[in-house]
């Protein structure tokens, strides 16, 4: 036994070194981050983010449908990354569409206000 | 096994493999000094955390954007594949620019609730002026119908004044009228002619004696009526003159017509009347009435008249 507890020794950080390499291969397979990107990008169109924010949104749909093809020939790794993006994506797409609508609502709100004022200015007058 | 394990290379063969798996590990990514993406993303991130809308509007979307940057630097220090690299660089980059977006919406949000403050303000303004406005139309409203009222009561008693102005007025000509008339009645009895010079009323030669300054007692009571009158108006004046014919001489004419005209003032004024209403003037055989070649023209010459003043006691010259 004792010739090997040298060679024992070398061999342990080589396993570990496998180990750690394999990982850069080896992922989980990315389930929940698909559903939750995917619903994120379903969230997203519900926001109006098609008409409002439409570059945003094609960018997560297009890479929604590259994960799901990732997903599909097993590159869990970058179906992984693809889905993570795509769901800052779509979350992008959708506070983009949300702050648009809400921008233009104040400005609305600004412009009838000052119309208004101008009204009664005008009345009073 | 056994054998296998005894066919291992000597520890520095294994020590060269060891180094070499490592470099392989490390071969995940072959970086350069720099990471562009990455470098990119963390000035993005700067600029938001600079950014005090940013800061105070979207804080949790900021830290978001600062957790996947430091799993970026760890990526970057580990030396992990550069596409982990580039894909946290990414995925930091998209927190970053949520955040932005957020502040941005927050912002938007807050000007929309300043805005429905400001027009709540405008239209409660708006609405106290109308309220204002209409309370200032009403209370002008009453203002006018007071002083319609007021002139209306005013209208209505200068009617009123003027009605009995009308009525008084009407009295008073009725009044007036009818003194008139009660005058010219007595002086009708009195045989009073209307001149140039007024009403004249002529007594005749038969009132007085002949060659007398005597009244006889019918000249008497003519006199006594024109008293009567005078009395009554009291701003009445008369004029007595005395005339006589042409027998006799010019100053015994004039003499006895200034004593005819004297006795019937002195009869007049022992009847009541005022002595500044009576003047007497004698003319003498001058102003005859009729010819002078008859007896019966004598007779007419022979008299006295009596002129009677207007109401404020003027007479006007012969």
């Amino acid at each position: 036994m004792q010739p090997l507890i040298r060679p024992l020794f070398l061999l342990a950080p080589m396993a570990a070194a496998l180990v750690a390499l394999s990982g850069c291969s080896t992922t989980p397979i990315p389930t929940d981050q698909m559903a939750v990107s995917t619903a994120a990008v379903a969230s997203a169109v519900s926001a109006g983010s098609g008409d409002l924010a439409p570059g945003e949104m094609k960018t997560a749909r297009d890479k929604l449908d590259l994960a799901q093809g990732a997903m599909a020939t097993k590159d869990y790794e970058r179906a992984g990354r693809l889905a993570k993006e795509v769901e800052v994506d779509a979350r992008l797409a959708e506070v983009r569409a949300r702050s648009t609508k809400t921008q233009r609502a104040a400005a609305e709100l600004v412009e009838a206000s000052r119309v208004l004022r101008e009204e009664m200015n005008r009345k009073t007058r | 096994m056994h054998q296998s394990l005894n066919r291992l290379p000597s520890s520095p063969t294994l020590a060269v493999l060891a180094a070499a798996v490592l470099t392989a590990l490390g071969g995940c990514s072959n970086p350069p000094i720099q990471n562009e993406r990455l470098e990119t993303a963390r000035s993005e991130y700067r600029a938001a955390q600079n950014n005090p809308q940013a800061r105070s509007m979207a804080g949790a979307e900021l830290q978001q954007a600062g957790d996947a940057l430091r799993l970026a630097d760890q990526a970057w220090a580990n030396r992990d594949d550069i596409e982990e690299v580039d894909h946290l660089a990414y995925l930091t980059r998209q927190r970053v620019a949520i955040a932005q977006e957020m502040s941005r919406q927050k912002a938007a949000e807050r000007a929309i609730a300043t805005a429905d403050t400001d027009r709540d303000k405008v239209r409660l303004a708006a609405r106290t002026d109308e309220a204002d406005a209409a309370k200032l139309t009403a209370q002008e409203a009453q203002r006018q119908s007071v002083a319609a009222q007021r002139e209306s009561e005013a209208a209505q008693r200068q009617a009123q004044s003027a009605r009995r102005d009308t009525v008084t007025a009407q009295q008073q000509a009725e009044e007036s009228q009818a003194r008139t008339t009660a005058l010219e009645a007595q002086l009708i009895a009195l045989n009073a002619k209307k001149t140039d010079r007024g009403l004249v009323i002529t007594i005749g030669d038969v009132l007085f004696d002949n060659n007398q300054a005597q009244l006889k007692s019918g000249g008497a009571r003519s006199v006594e009526t024109l008293v009567g009158f005078l009395k009554q108006y009291p701003q009445r004046k008369v004029l007595v003159e005395g005339f006589t014919d042409s027998v006799g001489s010019e100053q015994s004419n004039e003499a006895l017509s200034t004593r005819r005209a004297d006795a019937v003032r002195n009869a007049m004024i022992d009847m009541g009347a005022g002595i500044d209403q009576i003047s007497t003037r004698g003319h003498g055989e001058a102003y005859p009435v009729a010819s002078n070649t008859s007896a019966a023209g004598r007779q007419f010459n022979r008299r006295v008249e009596i002129v009677l003043s207007d109401e404020s006691g003027n007479i006007p010259p012969r």
